[in-house]
């Protein structure tokens, strides 16, 4: 066609147009598009003849009709081959696997810059380039109509990269300080290593390493794998240390659904040999290995301060797949459901949320056999439960633990016993529910509106029941709703970028006779993540 | 608790698993077990399966009394000085009873774990301890524990030998001091059980049913007769007799060793033939070790001479005018 070598032309020139800072918008949303001309020395021994002058005058109008072709006609192209350049390290097939099938179904001009810079972006997610730029090259002469997709990357120089954190863990009920290295792109395969270690005060250590690998060859979705050695100290509320050391291998994670797996050795001891019954039983050695399904759903508009939307979170875990039948078996469920209604003034929102949680055995016997301690629900500790779905876990107002069945330790006969101790371990449950309203407001100051920080009145109440062992047989309904334990209060939120700092007055409206609900100040600290 | 008329609340005797006929197989519980038994007070059995580890374990509980066996000597000494039961109130200020009893818990206790997690194939120390755990854990933790009592006993690869024969000749001569101390009476002082008679009781029985037949440990115990028939007699009067009342399984199908009656006592000691065989591994491990020495430095050669080619390939390759990276 007779179009066909003008275009062809028409294209070379396209390079030399997109240098020049014009108020192009398909250029302008690449910022890494870099645009360069190969052929234009082919045009100037054109040119030559002409005076300076001139030739700028009929490249400018040349150039203003092909970017009014552009914009208003559908100039059909398509990529002929994709040229990779730079990588020294990465393979070549995992670029081209990230790219090629987005480029390779572009058939106008207009398509392929959107499909270059869909390109650009996926590699920068890689995470192991420092820069990447996509270039698009006219196609040999002998094929027209064709463009060449040239990608050079810049590989990062820095294989090695460290991090120290300080973060806040609910369940921990303290801080904890998290250094981690992290090494890109070890194997050439985009691959992601990473060791960390995370130490929380008195209270929970870990060290681990995993890595993880995106999409490519016979992987369909990203994978990733962690071993990890944790150890938890639970000595002052259900006398026990927890060691856990585990594998666990994330199989699919795409979009709302999430696939892992786990498999770890569980140790529980006793080195202060003052535990009650029900943790003496269970102390020693289990192989615990799960496959567990998340789906998950976060509409909410804003994770520190939730005004409008709605979330959902339904977790299921299943113990007890790996071939030796001695492994632990058990199956564990938890739901999270969340939702804000904007009020309209003072930016006040009323926010409310329902959490659930069941864990039962299964297995020969199931009926007589105890739930795992450390698998059991807990709840207790101030976090905060707007904005974390963690599973019925929070009721403002009671200590770490403290809600729920406890049992009394064995009798401490010295002299110096320590004065807080209540002398009971609470031994958490299998049923759990949780549920609370919460209504956030700005307050009048307008610099404290403009610090983000507002104020907001609660009510909370949580449940916790034992049902295995036998003792599904006397639960009902009545029991149930007498187990509800409640609290309300009001305080002020300071929300900064990296948590969610509330201080709360809170009063206990309802407790059971070992809770550990203590009306007072509170501070909380909450992670959305 | 259930029971009509007891002041006190029922006792539970928390111990490791029974097998090989024996209510509880572990070297450390079978002792309180009996004692126990010799006490005649009624107590329930209950067994942990998942903490072979564990120095707490054999307890006694009581309610909310707890008495572990790594607190004040054990648990025997926990019972007595809390007021429980005790069986040595009349015995335990004659000195020969002290340094009896001192002899039965040292060196026969030192040889009992030399044998079962050393000197044996290890076999008994798995079935009893880790039957229960999930294969990886029960292997990791047997071949920790092995280490552990090699460290305890002092025993190195240097004087593994050596260390062996002090262990043996250490429990022959205890073995030759109890058999003349014991002569033909049913218990070694007084006429009546102690804590004495509940810790050999406890070991002699391990040894004879636990152990295999290619036991060095249970070949010399099988030479002094009247220590063996004490044994016999004791556990019929008290530990088999009772079995039914307690929650004791009563037919351990995959021992051999309940079958047996008292006059088939065999022994096939293995001693020369075991010296021989170390020697043997221990060549063979030398031989296996430079092996996998020459393997390892011909693959290393192999590797360096391949790069080095590979090397001289990719000098060439650059002269081409090669524009695909891939």
């Amino acid at each position: 066609m007779e179009t066909q070598p003008e275009s062809d032309q028409e294209s070379n020139q396209t390079e030399s147009a997109t240098s020049e800072p014009e108020d192009f918008e398909e250029f302008e949303e690449d910022d890494n598009d870099d645009n360069e001309d190969d052929f234009e020395q082919e045009e100037g021994e054109e040119a030559e003849s002409m005076t300076a002058e001139a030739r700028m005058r009929k490249n400018r109008a040349k150039m203003e009709s092909l970017i009014m072709r552009l914009s208003k006609e559908q100039v059909p192209v398509r990529v002929h081959e994709v040229i990779i350049k730079g990588n020294t390290k990465t393979k070549g097939s995992l670029i081209e696997s990230e790219v090629e099938a987005i480029l390779r179904d572009a058939t106008r001009f207009q398509q392929l810059l959107r499909a270059a810079s869909v390109a650009n972006a996926r590699l920068q997610r890689l995470g192991v380039f420092d820069s990447v730029s996509i270039t698009l090259d006219a196609g040999p002469p002998e094929v027209p109509g064709t463009a060449n997709v040239v990608i050079e990357v810049s590989e990062a120089k820095n294989l090695l990269n460290g991090e120290i954190g300080i973060y806040t863990k609910p369940e921990a009920r303290s801080w904890s300080l998290e250094g981690s290295l992290k090494l890109k792109n070890l194997f050439g395969f985009g691959d992601l290593w990473d060791g960390s270690v995370a130490y929380g005060w008195g209270q929970a250590s870990e060290v681990s390493t995993g890595v993880s690998l995106p999409k490519f060859k016979v992987l369909a979705t990203p994978m990733s794998a962690r071993i990890s050695l944790l150890s938890q100290d639970w000595l002052n509320f259900s006398s026990y240390r927890e060691q856990v050391l585990g594998l666990s291998l994330g199989l699919l994670s795409s979009g709302n659904h999430d696939v892992s797996c786990n498999l770890s050795w569980r140790t529980l001891k006793d080195p202060s040999q003052m535990s009650s019954d029900t943790v003496r039983r269970q102390l020693g050695h289990n192989l615990f290995s799960a496959l567990k399904y998340a789906f998950k759903v976060d509409r909410r508009d804003s994770l520190m301060r939730p005004t409008r939307g709605h979330a959902f979170i339904y977790t299921t875990q299943i113990g007890g797949l790996f071939p030796d039948i001695r492994s632990l078996r058990l199956i564990r469920q938890e739901f999270d459901l969340r939702y804000a209604i904007p009020l309209g003034f003072y930016r006040a929102a009323l926010n409310f949320g329902i959490s659930g949680g069941l864990v039962f055995p299964w297995g020969s016997g199931y009926m007589n056999t105890p739930s795992y301690l450390p698998e059991r629900f807990f709840i207790g500790g101030n976090s905060s439960p707007v904005c974390s779905l963690r599973g019925p876990t929070s009721v403002l107002g009671f200590r770490a633990r403290g809600l729920g069945p406890a049992e009394p330790r064995r009798p401490d006969n010295s002299d110096g016993g320590k004065p807080d101790d209540s002398g009971m371990d609470h031994i958490g449950g299998d049923l759990a529910l949780t549920a609370f309203a919460d209504l956030s407001f700005d307050l009048p100051l307008r610099a404290l509106r403009e610090a983000g920080i507002h104020g907001h009145v609660f009510a909370c109440t949580g449940s916790l029941n034992k049902l295995t062992e036998n003792a599904y047989k006397d639960f009902s309904f009545e029991k149930l709703r007498d187990s509800f334990r409640s609290s309300a209060g009001f305080g002020i939120i300071v929300p900064t970028k990296l948590f969610r700092m509330e201080v709360n007055y809170c009063y206990i409206l309802k407790q059971n006779e070992h809770d550990q609900g203590k009306s007072g100040v509170k501070f909380s600290f909450s992670s959305p993540l | 608790m259930e029971d009509g008329g007891g002041e006190r609340e029922r006792l539970t005797l928390v111990a490791r698993k029974p097998c090989f006929g024996l209510p509880t197989a572990c070297p450390k519980s079978l002792p309180v077990y009996i004692y126990l038994r010799f006490s005649k007070i009624p107590f329930s059995l209950e067994f942990n399966l998942i903490h072979p580890d564990s120095d707490q374990i054999p307890f006694v509980e009581s309610g909310d009394y707890v008495a572990y066996n790594n607190e004040k000597g054990g648990v025997i000494p926990n019972l007595k000085e809390d007021g429980i039961v005790d069986l040595d109130s009349e015995v335990s200020g004659i000195p020969e009873w002290v340094s009896i009893k001192a002899m039965v818990e040292s060196w026969l206790a030192d040889a009992v774990m030399y044998e079962l997690w050393v000197g044996c194939d290890g076999k008994s120390a798995q079935k009893i301890y880790y039957s229960d755990l999930p294969w990886p854990i029960g292997k990791i933790l047997y071949f920790k524990q092995v280490l552990v009592v090699k460290q305890l006993l002092g025993i190195t690869s240097d004087n593994a030998e050596r260390r062996e024969e002090e262990i043996y000749s250490r429990a022959a001569l205890a073995y030759g001091a109890l058999s003349s101390r014991l002569g033909e009476q049913s218990f070694f002082f007084d006429n009546r059980p102690t804590s004495l008679d509940a810790a050999f009781l406890g070991h002699v029985l391990f040894v004879l049913h636990a152990l295999p037949e290619t036991s060095v440990l249970r070949s010399k115990l099988l030479s002094h007769s009247n220590l063996v028939s004490y044994a016999e007699n004791l556990k019929m009067e008290y530990v088999d007799a009772n079995l039914s009342s307690s929650s004791v399984p009563q037919s351990d199908p995959s021992s051999s060793a309940s079958k047996r009656g008292p006059s088939h006592w065999s022994s096939k000691p293995r001693s020369k033939a075991k010296r021989e065989k170390t020697e043997e591994e221990k060549k063979f491990r030398r031989r296996a070790k430079y092996f996998l020495a020459t393997q390892l430095v011909a693959i290393l050669i192999f590797l360096s001479l391949l790069g080095g080619s590979s090397d001289a390939e990719v000098e060439l390759g650059d002269d081409d005018d090669g524009l695909n990276y891939d």
